[in-house]
């Protein structure tokens, strides 16, 4: 008779592990089911039939109509939420990777009360800057163009929050001296040797920035009225409050949304091995 | 409107509102006065703005800048917070040439001064011949200028399911007795069966049956309003329908224009829908399979007054501080009255035309396949000529509708009845115009 193995689970806790954490993959997944579902149906078929199974494929005439709807008008709307999410997540990474080295590796006085008003933004939600922020732009003249949904974009304290962290952890002191010594300048031994050590972390604050830029409404909402600057988010609520005079719009929006969740799903996957990583190197600290 | 819609239009109101307040704008001058505007015809090319919540508008303009390269036009969709985009326009200063504004907002909008008086100009009287007589008493209040004018209404018709009622041998109701006897009559052949639904958050749709009882819920005379939500024709139609709701023969769940709503007529649980015109195109789109199944009546009657009413519609309203009055008169007469436009406005977007011309477009003389062929635009076109014309809308008509849907929903739930919502109505109406310093009181 062997000694059963101390840290083995008994079969109870692993089936009741398991049941909870399948409940709560249905949970989440449903919605995103449902959405593919009703993708797929006729607008008669949205009301009339279970929403929860198939009925009359016709998602590629729904695709079609999407993108020819308006002329073509969700095209550029997508395009539209590409330019937003993918540079504004770059340039706000690059902004927060350098905060944040800054703030690990060099020392300088006021450092830790700059370091905690940042930590302060982290607590403001954007909601709440898309006033003061809406006020600020339209005494500069710049609501109603890119630049309105793009510069607010770019900054992250959270991003400055983690990438200090990630610097600390990650690129050795010993490290930036000896490049240093090698004669290279404060941006030489950024760019070449502190830059792709954090590389992992990066992409978590990409990751963030990213999906925040690409969720966001209300920024949008409050700054844009032309709709050819619209994002995707935007201009489907837009279509959205319109269902009442055209009812066809209503499945419109429904593909739409499913349109807007594949490429978050495919930046997920694309960069979930850097995503762990990061998430680990912060979790140490 | 489902009564989700209604929360996130009062979400973006409040939103819009507070950043008129962080703007620091300085509150309208309440005076009912009217600026006097001059009619001058522009030298050379002029750009006007227009702004509305049309699906497909932007097409109908195209059309018209193609035809008048001196009168651009541009449009904007403001159909999330209409009222609230226009609002905060309207205090910075930057209000555009010409709005949509709902009937029942004019009077609102009106007392904080934001319309130009457009009668300089001859061709704005002169189209008054153009549209139906009822929606040209609202935009000119009662002959007092042209402030707006009409674009689209919303006539009020009876939606039947023909083979419901032929199924239980019931004749189609034409007065409102008969029809409460027929929701006896469809709920004792089969309990699962309502004659229609009573929407508990629908204020607009409730306010357009009082409407057709003649309810003149609001009048000005003598330099202030008279206030008479609660009178005894208001009474009458609150009456009735509160002894349907008590006797559960109408159903108080559904909200209109809600997944719910098209499921339980999809399941035949409903026999009926007291809708406007522009309801068409729902039932339509929504329930495809019930094609052939639904006719379009006149509204049932009170007795012998065959008078209808009027839920929703709007108008192109001349906004202050527009600078080309007659250019904007030229394009808001083509828009609202040219056969062209009207053809496209009723395509891409839905809209039913107050315009007289818009009665007789092709595509609403013919038979619809939907309705069994019928020829459904003739019963609309006839309830809008019976639409009572001396209805006024009240100055702060969203107040008291929020507070007509509280007491509305409470009566639905069994708490209170709907005498209670057209005398919280009544107390609403006279507590926010006193809070705007708007002279009124009540009874006639």
């Amino acid at each position: 008779m062997s000694t059963p193995s101390v840290n083995r689970e008994s079969g109870l806790s692993r089936t009741a592990a398991m049941a909870v954490m399948l409940l709560l993959a249905v949970y989440f997944l449903l919605p995103i089911y449902f959405l593919i579902v009703a993708a797929t149906k006729p607008q008669g078929d949205l009301a009339s039939t279970n929403g929860l199974t198939f009925s009359h494929f016709d998602l590629f005439d729904n695709l079609r109509v999407l993108f020819t709807r308006s002329d073509g008008i969700f095209g550029r709307w997508a395009v539209n939420t590409v330019l937003y999410a993918v540079l504004g997540a770059a340039v706000g990474t690059m902004i927060s990777a350098l905060c944040g080295y800054a703030l690990a590796k060099f020392r300088f006085r006021g450092r830790e009360f700059l370091f905690s008003v940042i930590l302060g933004g982290v607590l403001v939600p954007t909601t709440a800057l898309a006033l003061p922020l809406f006020l600020l732009f339209s005494a500069t003249g710049i609501v109603n163009t890119y630049f309105a949904v793009f510069l607010p974009s770019i900054v992250s304290p959270f991003g400055v929050y983690l990438a200090r962290i990630f610097a600390n952890a990650a690129v050795p002191q010993e490290l930036i001296e000896s490049a240093r010594l090698d004669g290279a300048g404060e941006f030489r031994t950024f760019f070449s040797v502190a830059f792709k050590l954090m590389t992992p972390a990066l992409v978590t604050i990409f990751l963030f920035q990213f999906v925040a830029i690409w969720n966001n409404f209300f920024l949008p909402m409050v700054m844009l009225q032309k709709e050819s600057l619209f994002p995707i988010t935007l201009g489907l609520y837009q279509w959205n409050g319109q269902t009442a005079r055209a009812p066809l719009l209503q499945e419109s929006v429904i593909t739409g949304s499913l349109v807007s969740i594949v490429p978050v799903i495919v930046v997920f996957v694309l960069l979930q091995r850097f995503w762990r990583t990061g998430l680990a190197a912060g979790s140490l600290k | 409107m489902s009564s989700t819609v209604t929360r996130m239009r009062l979400a973006a109101v409040a939103t819009a509102a507070s950043v008129a307040v962080l703007a620091g704008c300085s509150s309208p001058a309440p005076a009912d006065g009217t600026s006097a505007a001059s009619c001058e015809p522009a030298k050379g090319k002029v750009t006007l703005q227009y702004w509305n919540t049309v699906p497909g508008m932007d097409k109908v303009v195209d059309l018209w800048n193609k035809k008048n390269p001196d009168i651009q036009v541009e449009t904007k969709n403001i159909s999330n917070d209409q009222y609230g985009t226009l609002g905060n326009a309207l205090k910075a200063g930057k209000a555009p040439d010409l709005a949509q504004v709902g009937y029942d907002e004019l009077p609102n909008l009106r007392t904080q001064n934001a319309f130009v008086d457009a009668s300089a100009c001859s061709a704005a009287t002169a189209a008054k011949s153009k549209f139906v007589p009822w929606t040209w008493s609202q935009t000119s209040f009662g002959g007092t200028g042209v402030f707006a004018l009409p674009q689209d209404t919303g006539p009020m018709a009876l939606y039947v399911r023909s083979d419901l009622f032929e199924k239980h041998g019931i004749a189609i109701p034409t007065t409102w007795d008969a029809y409460a006897a027929a929701a006896q009559q469809l709920h004792k052949a089969d309990p699962d069966l309502s004659i229609t639904f009573f929407d508990p958050n629908n204020a607009e749709w409730f306010n357009g049956l009082l409407w057709q009882n003649s309810s003149e819920m609001y009048s000005y005379s003598g330099d202030q309003w008279h206030v008479t939500v609660e009178s005894d024709q208001s009474k009458q139609v609150a009456g009735y329908w509160q002894k349907l709701i008590s006797d559960k023969l109408v159903r108080t769940d559904l909200a209109n224009g809600s997944t719910q709503m098209y499921a339980a007529y999809q399941k035949d649980q409903v026999a009926s829908y007291v809708g406007a015109a522009w309801g068409y195109s729902m039932f339509r789109d929504n329930l495809p399979k019930q094609a052939g199944k639904w006719s379009i009546v006149p509204m049932p009657t009170w007795g012998s007054n065959g008078a209808s009413g009027d839920w929703g519609g709007s108008t192109v309203a001349f906004m202050k501080g527009g600078k080309h009055l007659h250019e904007s008169v030229k394009f808001n007469t083509w828009l609202n009255s040219d056969p062209e436009a009207l053809a496209m406005e009723n395509e891409l977007g839905g809209l039913y035309p107050a315009a007289d011309a818009g009665l007789r477009l092709p595509a609403l003389s013919k038979g619809v396949p939907y309705y069994n062929n019928e020829k459904i635009f003739d019963v609309f076109a006839d309830s809008s000529k019976k639409i009572d014309t001396s209805f006024t809308w009240g100055p702060t008509q969203k107040t008291v509708n929020l507070a007509l849907q509280d007491a509305m929903a409470k009566a639905a739930a069994g708490d209170g009845t709907l005498d209670d919502a057209l005398a919280a109505a009544q107390a609403a109406a006279l507590k926010s115009m006193k809070d705007q310093a708007i002279p009124a009181a009540a009874g006639k």
